[in-house]
C-alpha cells in the first residue's frame, strides 16, 4: 500500500511519525509530508523531539525555541529548545519554594540539588518529552507529525514512559500509605480532617502527563508509525533489531520507507562503472527488502540530485511521496 | 458544678481516657509516619546523597514539599548506623 493510501485511508491516524538511524530522512521525510497534508487543507503541525533538531535547516528558517512558527498556509513548525525549558522549570520550582516558605532566598543545600539535578543527562530528554505533552495537548491540529530522534535514543524514550511510570506508581502507593498513617493518627486525637496531601495531587499530575505522552506513542488507532531505511546491509540488519524493539514497546507500525534509490533509468546512459556498482549493490538489497519486507513498504524515494532544503525542494520531494 | 467547670471536667476525662488508650498507638503511628516521610524523601530525592533517582526531571516538582523535612532527612539517614535501621 502506498503512504498516500495509508494517511488518507487512516484520517484518524493523527500522529505521523517517522523513525530511523541518523541521518536517512526522518526530518526531511516529516516535512514532506507535513507540507502534503498541509497543502491538502489540513492544519499540521511538525515538530522535533531531538536536542540536535534540524527543522530550522530543512525550512531555512531560524525556529529554534521560539514556539509554534507558521511556515506557509497551514503548516506549522517547531523546535523545543530544552536548556530553555530547563531554565524556566528550575526558576517555577525556585519561585515555588520562596512562596511557599516565605524565604528571601532558596536555601544553598536545595539550591545546589536543583542545579545537579539540571546538569543530569537525562535531563533534556525529560524536558523535552514533557514539552512535547503541551504541544500535543494544547494545540487544535489536524496532524502533528513527530520529527524523531535516531533509533537508540527513540527507544529510550520510549523506555522512559515506561520507567517514569513504574516510577510513580510506586511513589503514590507510598504516599497513599503515609495517607493512611495520617488519618489514623487525627482518628484517634479525634481531630478534623487532615489536610489535603499537596504531593498526592502533584504526582497524579504527574502521572497524567506521562500517560499522555506514552499513550501517543502506542496508539494502535491514532498513531501512524513508518520506518525509514536505505538499501545498505548495515542499516537492514539495525532497522530490523529496531523493529522488534519496537514492537515490544506496543509501537505500531504502519510501514516502511526506502529512501535514496539511486534512479534505475542511469543504467540506459553511459555511466561510470562507480555508480553501476552502487546500482548493483542496491538492487541486491532492494531485492531483500522486497523479500522480507514485502507488501509493508510504503514508498521508495529516489536519491535527489540535491539536498533538500527549502520549500520549493520539499514540495518537489513531497510530489514523489505523494503525486502532485 | 457551674457549666465551665463540668466541660473542663469531662475534658479532662477525655484526656486521661485518650492517654491511656489511643496515646501510645497515635505515637507510634506518628512514628511510622515520619519513617515513611524519610523513604519517601528518599526515593524522590536520593540524588541529594548519592542515590541515583531515575527521573530527576519529574522528582523536581515534588522538592518545593520536602524543603523543611531535608535537613532532619539527612541527618537521620547519614548517622553511623545501618541504613534499614534508619528507615524502620
Amino acid at each position: 500500500m502506498s503512504l498516500k493510501k495509508i494517511i488518507e485511508e487512516h484520517p484518524e491516524r493523527r500522529y505521523i511519525m517517522f523513525g530511523g538511524k541518523g541521518g536517512l530522512g526522518k526530518t526531511t521525510f516529516s516535512a514532506a509530508t507535513a507540507y502534503w497534508l498541509a497543502t491538502r487543507g489540513k492544519k499540521v503541525m511538525v515538530f522535533s523531539v531531538d536536542p540536535q533538531a534540524s527543522l530550522s535547516d530543512i525550512f531555512q528558517q531560524d525556529i529554534f525555541g521560539k514556539g509554534p512558527v507558521k511556515i506557509m498556509d497551514n503548516l506549522w513548525a517547531q523546535e523545543i529548545d530544552a536548556d530553555q525549558h530547563i531554565k524556566a522549570y528550575q526558576n517555577e520550582i525556585r519561585q515555588k519554594i520562596l512562596d511557599m516558605y516565605g524565604f528571601d532566598q532558596v536555601p544553598e543545600e536545595i539550591e545546589q540539588y536543583i542545579q545537579a539535578a539540571s546538569a543530569e543527562p537525562a535531563m533534556e530528554e525529560s524536558a523535552i518529552f514533557d514539552a512535547v505533552v503541551d504541544i500535543v495537548v494544547q494545540g487544535d491540529y489536524d496532524y502533528y507529525i513527530y520529527d524523531l530522534v535516531p533509533l537508540g535514543h527513540a527507544l529510550y524514550y520510549l523506555s522512559m514512559a515506561k520507567v517514569y511510570d513504574e516510577w510513580i506508581n510506586k511513589i503514590t502507593k507510598l504516599r497513599e500509605e503515609m495517607r493512611e498513617y495520617e488519618e489514623m493518627v487525627s482518628r484517634l486525637k479525634r481531630e478534623k480532617e487532615t489536610e489535603e496531601d499537596q504531593i498526592l495531587k502533584e504526582l497524579q499530575y504527574i502521572r497524567g502527563r506521562i500517560n499522555a505522552s506514552s499513550k501517543i506513542l502506542t496508539d494502535k488507532e491514532k498513531t501512524a508509525f513508518f520506518f525509514v531505511v536505505i538499501p545498505e546491509e548495515m542499516i537492514l540488519i539495525d532497522t530490523k533489531k529496531a523493529a522488534e524493539l519496537f514492537a515490544k514497546f506496543d509501537v505500531p507500525i504502519s510501514g516502511y520507507v526506502v529512501n535514496r534509490v539511486v534512479p534505475r533509468d542511469l543504467l540506459k546512459e553511459n555511466i561510470p562503472p562507480y555508480l553501476k556498482n552502487r546500482i548493483e549493490m542496491q538492487d541486491k538489497y532492494l531485492k531483500q527488502i522486497d523479500e522480507t519486507l514485502g507488501k509493508q513498504v510504503a514508498s521508495h524515494v529516489p536519491e535527489l540530485e540535491r539536498d533538500v532544503t527549502g520549500l520549493d525542494m520539499i514540495k518537489k520531494l513531497s510530489e514523489i511521496m505523494y503525486g502532485s | 458544678m457551674s457549666e465551665e467547670e463540668k466541660k473542663s471536667f469531662w475534658q479532662n476525662m477525655k484526656e486521661v481516657l485518650y492517654g491511656m488508650a489511643s496515646h501510645d498507638m497515635s505515637r507510634y503511628a506518628l512514628r511510622t509516619r515520619a519513617s515513611m516521610e524519610h523513604l519517601f524523601i528518599l526515593i524522590t530525592m536520593g540524588d541529594m546523597i548519592g542515590v541515583p533517582i531515575l527521573p530527576p526531571y519529574y522528582s523536581l516538582r515534588l522538592l518545593p514539599y520536602v524543603v523543611p523535612q531535608i535537613s532532619t532527612w539527612k541527618r537521620r539517614l547519614l548517622r553511623e548506623k545501618d541504613l534499614s535501621d534508619a528507615m524502620f
